[in-house]
Order: structure tokens, then C-alpha cells, then sequence
């Protein structure tokens, strides 16, 4: 028999990442609810999700193109250069604002029933990672316009997607507790989330950068994200160890650091829901 | 024979910090922090209460609108964890509180009977083998599988009850004794509710119905200001409820 004692001592993240497991049917439920309400249910299907980086990335390439063409590394081409790094911001940023969003909303049901808030964050950042992984084929697509095909090694991809979606988890929890506290946050946090996209090298090559902006740049950890996925799936970027390293630290420091501070904040938070 | 404890309260107490303007934002923050003004105070929505409840009985919760009533619910219901004070509950909770949360218009009738089953603590396998059995007791077999934003609100209130009270918990948290639907429905469901509160398990309810309170309870508290101002045998703590109202 199951019971629950308030003053029962919980050790944080590994009480929460087990209550994750233990409700893995409806983490699963959750997710493919997201699925079919965005694919089934609309008339372009799977196309739906994939139209806003497609069509970003036409604009991007139609207006960059000329410039940043013959600036990529190895010669790289920019149309596939281009769409890895509107696909993988899109991963981030639906996977943190629509966690966020989940639990800030309280999901319709946290303030009804007694359900973790983590397993939503969770669930925001699995779909977002399908619909990437969906994300691909048109990538792969582009890729052989240039008589590419992905690498053999592509399969190192899943451990970007496996540290993005640790990385993505952990944040939205903060940026839930941001939401629920501060009616003004939104609009502040848009700015942030715009800022970081341009730190990122989505539609420019790092080496067109002056030697300090470049160091900046380096600081973020979506970067390493970036340069991994790009070398990784189509060979369209170089990436080193310090990228590999940066992208693993930085997935487990969010991960851990956002369901610990979430852990603390919560009793107080769901009071404010 | 002794009596095997489902709830177990002792000196609940649910504080928190509310802010003294009507909005918390950034900037009001800011501004409070840099004139040093404290922007908050203490609110206690409960303060100490204390209450068992055993298999077999029911525990009903009166007092004012505002009284927390509701709030103390949601600390049975898991929901809110106490600021401080010790809740214990043991077994499978069937919460009767603002049904049909969790239901995705989107989604089919029996893809809600499945997520919100296992919403309210069931696993998905066992929802899926109870979809006909629940679209079937709430009338509603031949729509099943159409999404529910089609439905009307009676239909999606007649879905809800179904599957939230496709169970024998070990407790049961009502707010307010529902009936929904039209008037067979209605007639329906408080039979079910009555079946379920008399199956054995322990209920805890929320309820204006003050007839239907003495009639229903073993024991009742009175809340007044998040304290529990009286507690004990139904007549007695409701008759002091009605004095302090007419007075």
C-alpha cells in the first residue's frame, strides 16, 4: 500500500528523477498526446511542425547566402550549415518554453491532482526531441542537394539530443519558477531567449567574428551544441573535445542544478498557481 | 475493533508570503527591494489543524467561503504540501476535486479516459481495458472515439465523473457532492457517489449541504480562519456553525 508522509525526508533530484521512471506510462501518454495533437489532427500532418524552421531557413538563405557562402569551414555548404542550426535552436527553444509553459499553466491538472510538475517538463523536452529527429529528413534531403549523405558516425547525434534534452529539462524548470513568480517575466525572458539565438551560430560562421566577440561566443553552451551536431550528422562544421565537454557539463549542471532549486521552490510555488 | 487510520493530520499548517499588490512583477519587486519596503505578509491558509479519519468514516469540512476549506483538500489530496505539520495518507486517493482537469479537447473520449485515469494515479494499461466499461456506465459508447471538443459540457462532465469514480480507493476527497448532467445522469451519479462512500473507504468531504452533512458524517470540523475552530460529532459542531453565522 502506497503512503504518502509530508515529513518523510526526500532527497532531491534522485527522489524526482524516480518519480519520473515510476510514472514513465504517463510521461509516454504525454508525449504522444503532444504528437498527435500537433500531427494527427492537422491537415499537413508532420509538415506542420517542420513549416516555421523550413521556412526560417529559406528566408535566412536567401538573404545570407551571398555573404557567408565561401566563409565555411572545409568549404562547407550554407543551405545545410544553415537549416542544423535553425533545427537545433528550434529543439531548445520548444523544449524550454513549452516546459515552462506546462507547469507555469499547471498543466490544467497540478493544483487538481497530485502529479510531479518535472514529468512535464520532461515530456515538453522528449516531444520536442522527436519532432528534431523528424527535423532530420529534410536535412538529409538538403544534404544530398550537395551530394552529401549524413556520416557513418551519425549516430552520435543521440548523445546531443540526450544532453539537450537533459540541458532543456533542467531549465525550464528554473524559467517555470521565473513564469509563476513574476507576471513580467515572459517578455524579459523572449528578450534573453532572442539574444541568445544571435549568440549562437546559427546563419554565420564563427570565423567571420572578431577575436573577442569570438570568445564570448565560445562561452555559450549552445554552441557546442551546435558545432557537435553539424560535424556529427552531415560534416558541415568542425567541432572539437572542449565542445564535447562543454555540452555534457553544461547538460548535467542544468539538469541537476534546475530539478534541485525546482525541488526547493515548488511548495511554494504551487500555492501561487 | 480498532480503527485503521487513513488520515492522519497533525497540526497542518499551510503559510505563504503574499504579496501586498494585486500583481507580482519584476519591476514591482524592484522597486520594493530599492525602497527596502517589505512587499509581503505572512498569510496562514491553515494554521494547526489536526484530524484523523479512519476506514468506514467521513470526515466533513465545514466553515465560510475562504475558510480553507478547499485548501485543506488539496493537502489530503497531495497537492499542496503543509509548510509545517505532518500529513500522512495511506492507499489509493480517488480526488473528486474540479473534474475533468487534464481533459485535451483535441483528444478522443477514450484517449482522455486513458490520460486522465492516469492522471489521477492509475497506469495507462489498466485505463485502456476500462475505456468500455466507463464510456458504457456514462452513456456515452457510440462517440467514443470522436474528439472531445465536439462534445457538449454536459457529455464532458458525464466522461469525467465516469472515469474519476472508476474505482474503490481507500479514500475519497469530494468537494461539494457532485451530480452532473441531465436529471437521470444526475440521479446516476449520486447513487455512485453514495455506493462509493458507503464501499468501505474513508471520505473526506467539502460541503455547503449542511442536512446532508450531520445526515452523512461521522465527524465534523469547523473551519474558521484556516484553524479548525470545532471538531467532533456532526450535530453538535454543526449547530455552533449556525450559531456564528446568525450572529
Amino acid at each position: 500500500m502506497q503512503v504518502y508522509d509530508s515529513s518523510a525526508r526526500q532527497i532531491p533530484v534522485i527522489s524526482q528523477v524516480k518519480s519520473i521512471y515510476d510514472n514513465r506510462g504517463l510521461l509516454r501518454l504525454l508525449v504522444v498526446r503532444d504528437l498527435t495533437v500537433r500531427y494527427k489532427r492537422s491537415v499537413i500532418g508532420v509538415w506542420w511542425s517542420l513549416l516555421n524552421p523550413l521556412f526560417t531557413t529559406a528566408v535566412m538563405f536567401y538573404v545570407f547566402n551571398t555573404v557567408f557562402k565561401s566563409k565555411l569551414p572545409d568549404g562547407a555548404p550554407f543551405l545545410p550549415y544553415l537549416l542544423s542550426g535553425v533545427l537545433l535552436i528550434t529543439l531548445f527553444n520548444q523544449g524550454l518554453t513549452m516546459g515552462a509553459d506546462a507547469i507555469a499553466t499547471g498543466a490544467g491538472v497540478l493544483t487538481k491532482v497530485y502529479v510531479r510538475p518535472e514529468i512535464f517538463a520532461a515530456s515538453a523536452s522528449i516531444s520536442s526531441a522527436i519532432n528534431f529527429i523528424i527535423g532530420l529528413a529534410p536535412l538529409t534531403v538538403v544534404l544530398a542537394i550537395y551530394r552529401k549523405t549524413p556520416t557513418w558516425h551519425f549516430p552520435m547525434v543521440l548523445l546531443v539530443i540526450l544532453c539537450m534534452t537533459l540541458f532543456t529539462t533542467g531549465l525550464s524548470l528554473l524559467l517555470s519558477i521565473a513564469y509563476i513568480n513574476f507576471d513580467d517575466s515572459r517578455s524579459l525572458i523572449n528578450i534573453f531567449l532572442t539574444a541568445l539565438q544571435y549568440m549562437t551560430p546559427i546563419f554565420y560562421p564563427i570565423t567571420v567574428l572578431g577575436p573577442q566577440t569570438k570568445e564570448v561566443i565560445q562561452l555559450n553552451p549552445l554552441y557546442s551544441y551546435l558545432q557537435i551536431f553539424r560535424k556529427e550528422f552531415g560534416k558541415v562544421g568542425v567541432s572539437t573535445f572542449s565542445n564535447w565537454e562543454m555540452m555534457v557539463i553544461s547538460s548535467i549542471i542544468a539538469f541537476v542544478g534546475g530539478f534541485y532549486i525546482f525541488s526547493k521552490r515548488w511548495p511554494k510555488l504551487v500555492a501561487k498557481l | 475493533m480498532s480503527r485503521e487510520l487513513i488520515v492522519e493530520a497533525s497540526e497542518v499548517t499551510l503559510a505563504y508570503r503574499r504579496t501586498r499588490h494585486r500583481v507580482s512583477s519584476l519591476k514591482q519587486t524592484a522597486i520594493d527591494t530599492i525602497k527596502k519596503r517589505m512587499a509581503y505578509e505572512e498569510f496562514f491558509a491553515l494554521n494547526g489543524v489536526t484530524f484523523d479519519v479512519a476506514r468506514g468514516e467521513t470526515l466533513s469540512i465545514i466553515g465560510r467561503n475562504g475558510a480553507g476549506k478547499s485548501t485543506l483538500l488539496k493537502v489530503v489530496a497531495r497537492v499542496l504540501p503543509p509548510t509545517s505539520g505532518r500529513m500522512i495518507v495511506r492507499g489509493h486517493v480517488a480526488p473528486m476535486i474540479e473534474l475533468g482537469a487534464g481533459f485535451n479537447p483535441e483528444l478522443t473520449a477514450a484517449e482522455n479516459i486513458v490520460m486522465y485515469g492516469t492522471l489521477l494515479g492509475r497506469s495507462p494499461k489498466e485505463m485502456r481495458g476500462r475505456i468500455e466499461a466507463i464510456a458504457d456506465w456514462a452513456g456515452l459508447t457510440e462517440h467514443l472515439d470522436i474528439p472531445i471538443r465536439a462534445y457538449s459540457s454536459g457529455m464532458t462532465a458525464r466522461l469525467a465523473f465516469a472515469t474519476a469514480t472508476d474505482v474503490t480507493p481507500d479514500l475519497l476527497l469530494i468537494d461539494e457532492v457532485l451530480s452532473v448532467g441531465d436529471a437521470d445522469f444526475r440521479e446516476k451519479s449520486a447513487a455512485r457517489t453514495v455506493e462509493m462512500m458507503n464501499s468501505g473507504c474513508a471520505v473526506v468531504l467539502v460541503s455547503h449541504d449542511l442536512d446532508a452533512v450531520k445526515e452523512m458524517s461521522t465527524r465534523v470540523v469547523y473551519l474558521s480562519g484556516g484553524i479548525a475552530k470545532q471538531s467532533g460529532d456532526p450535530t453538535e459542531v454543526v449547530e455552533a456553525y449556525l450559531a456564528d453565522v446568525h450572529h
